[in-house]
């Protein structure tokens, strides 16, 4: 506490003190605005639960979607009472993307500022956010927010709107990850959807995760922040850069070699991220496997805990959050409790 | 003002460390054979042909032997063999007060990178871009690799080459710095970030998707690190993949979009990256960068 309260001395002591401490500060904290804007607002805002009547806009702020891609996310969530409005984008294509920069910030600017629309379902990831995200307007969604949904690319904007607003998302499945009919779908399936419409209509987060013998013990209370690593990763260095101090801190990834997931570790660590962390979470890690003669010879596991060896904070593997069927919904940016222990390990949104 | 190690002599020694991945000893010979016919001696370090999974040792066991050749005051210069991956799990555990009284040249590129951006950024110490060890063993490379020696004997650099992609002309004049772009954006917010304002800076990629790279220059651009260059060189992106939908631009394209705004000289086709061409680069040292439609000039500026 007493190095939280000196930190923000320094931020508030403001430019004159900078040369002193120059050598002493933590270097990602010497980009952004953000933290007199987080420190100034102390509690995350939430965006409004939804009723039934509600109306969710669909936009593709990042890869193409076709049309059919997305009917039985529509379908679905016209049964929780929701009506869906489809945004321009979804069926527009620009190479990879579901349209160029400009028609892809046109559809979420649209949907930020509809007020006849009180959340916005990402369709699908991809790639596409970062490059459009420094032109959206927020000033309109600050004052009257809505959930904003989706995960991996979408990483960029839940970062964004937390780092800069501290304002809550939610990160879940997309459209692409509903499944065609529901009823005959698998009932992890059924359950990773469904937890998106409880989270959108004011349920709290209680889920229970499956215990790891490697965790680390313990429990933490903090604002629950993350995503994507590579996607996060993307972000160091500008405005919507991840400030995790205090945070439960989740992570998710895909498709990366075990080294960049080590790289990527090592840079959490040596731009000070992880020191002051109140809980880690791993979610899924879909690993490329490494090129022959080339194995790295560790573990996730491994990689993760040989940088936490100063640290007492609790960490947990195998949170069903990710690139696969188990990616269940998150408030991002609210405060949750994280409990690991031998027998009981959850995480449940603090009252 | 940045701080040149001395250049070497005839009959002073280089020391050979792999800090990162790992490479047999077989593959070495022909470097440690060129390094003594140009007259220097080789002095092998204990990670040459080792091994520990990945690595060429441990991480005890490769700082242990960048530190002993950091630290022995008759190594001259220092080659890293191969990059691959490692310099960041030791690069804070590395003592460089004796080095920073007593400079030496740090030679490699790739995952060397770290290296360049931390001596560079902590120490305004100059250090050689180069090709590696493996670079000795390609017929090809023989040309690209005698600058390694004209660099380190303390020849002027002069480069002059013609683009096949169109630049964007104008003249600049900075310190010399980059490296690997996907390292590049892998250090930023660490303690190994380099300031460019007012800089030349140089990139070089190798096997990753296209859209990464876009990602990585957005990046860049967000942190506000591209706005304020003095001039940019583009080198080889070799092995670019692309996604099952097509990005649809090249990295030059992608590149020309991301520094349409800005004024200073960009040029492509640079002889450095991972292919043959590759030449030697002082790191840090002030240059001046011509750039025309085609013809490129490189010069290093002596102070």
């Amino acid at each position: 506490m007493r190095r939280k309260k000196f930190i923000r001395s320094i931020t508030l002591a403001g430019a004159a003190l900078q040369p002193f401490f120059a050598k002493s500060m933590i270097p990602y904290k010497q980009t952004g605005i953000q933290d007199d804007l987080l420190q100034n607002k102390p509690i995350t805002s939430k965006p409004p639960y939804l009723k039934a009547g509600d109306t969710i806009g669909i936009t593709a702020p990042a890869g193409y979607i076709l049309p059919e891609e997305i009917l039985p996310a529509v379908t679905e969530m016209k049964s929780w009472g929701l009506q869906c409005k489809i945004g321009a984008t979804i069926g527009q294509r620009d190479f990879t993307f579901a349209g160029t920069d400009e028609q892809r910030v046109a559809d979420l600017q649209a949907m930020l500022d509809d007020d006849q629309v009180q959340a916005i379902m990402c369709a699908r990831g991809g790639y596409g956010l970062i490059r459009i995200i420094d032109r959206l307007d927020f000033s309109k969604f600050i004052k009257k927010p809505k959930w904003l949904i989706g995960f991996s690319d979408i990483t960029v904007l839940h970062n964004h709107v937390y780092q800069n607003f501290k304002m809550a998302s939610i990160h879940s499945k997309m459209c692409n990850s509903f499944p065609d009919v529901f009823a005959q779908a698998d009932s992890q399936q059924q359950e990773t959807i469904l937890s998106i419409r409880d989270a959108l209509f004011g349920a709290k987060i209680n889920y229970a995760i499956p215990f790891n013998v490697r965790n680390k013990l313990g429990k933490a209370e903090g604002p629950l922040i993350g995503g994507n690593f590579k996607t996060l990763e993307s972000l160091y260095g500008s405005k919507s850069s991840l400030v995790p101090d205090q945070a439960l801190l989740f992570l998710e990834d895909t498709g990366e070699y075990l080294y960049s997931i080590d790289r990527m570790f090592w840079n959490l660590k040596r731009s000070g991220r992880l020191e002051n962390l109140a809980g880690l979470i791993l979610g899924g890690f879909k690993i490329k496997p490494d090129d022959a003669g080339e194995e790295f010879g560790k573990t996730l596991e491994d990689i993760v805990l040989e940088k936490m060896k100063e640290y007492n904070y609790p960490v947990c593997f195998d949170f069903p959050v990710g690139h696969q069927k188990n990616n269940f919904a998150l408030k991002h940016g609210i405060k949750h409790l994280l409990t690991v222990s031998d027998n009981n390990c959850s995480l449940i949104e603090a009252v | 003002m940045i701080k040149i190690p001395p250049y070497l002599k005839p009959s002073q020694t280089i020391g050979i460390v792999c800090p990162a991945g790992s490479m047999p000893l077989s593959k070495i010979e022909n470097c440690i054979h060129q390094l003594q016919a140009w007259g220097f001696q080789v002095n092998c370090g204990k990670t040459l042909g080792k091994r520990s999974s990945y690595f060429s040792g441990n991480d005890e066991e490769r700082c242990t032997d960048l530190q002993l050749m950091l630290d022995d005051p008759d190594i001259h210069a220092i080659l890293c063999a191969r990059g691959g991956y490692g310099v960041s799990r030791i690069i804070d555990n590395l003592n460089f007060a004796r080095f920073k009284k007593y400079p030496k040249w740090l030679i490699g590129y790739s995952d060397i990178t770290v290296l360049h951006a931390h001596v560079f950024r902590n120490f305004h110490i100059a250090s050689l871009h180069a090709p590696m060890a493996g670079a000795f063993n390609d017929v090809n490379g023989a040309a690209y690799v005698a600058t390694i020696h004209k660099a380190l004997t303390g020849e002027k650099m002069v480069y002059t080459y013609t683009s096949s992609i169109s630049n964007k002309t104008g003249i600049a004049e900075g310190a010399l710095v980059g490296g690997n772009l996907s390292l590049l954006t892998h250090l930023l917010a660490t303690p190994s970030t380099m300031n460019l304002k007012n800089k030349i800076l140089f990139l070089e990629d190798i096997d990753e998707y296209i859209y990464h790279i876009d990602r990585m220059l957005v990046q860049l651009k967000r942190s506000n690190l591209l706005a304020q260059l003095a001039g940019l060189i583009i080198g080889s992106f070799s092995g670019m993949k692309d996604t099952k939908l097509p990005f649809g631009k090249s990295v030059e394209e992608i590149i020309k979009e991301h520094v349409a705004g800005y004024s200073y000289p960009v040029c492509f086709d640079f002889p450095v990256g991972h292919t043959h061409a590759n030449v030697a680069l002082k790191h840090g040292v002030l240059h001046s960068l011509e750039v025309k439609k085609y013809a490129v000039k490189l010069v290093e500026i002596r102070g």
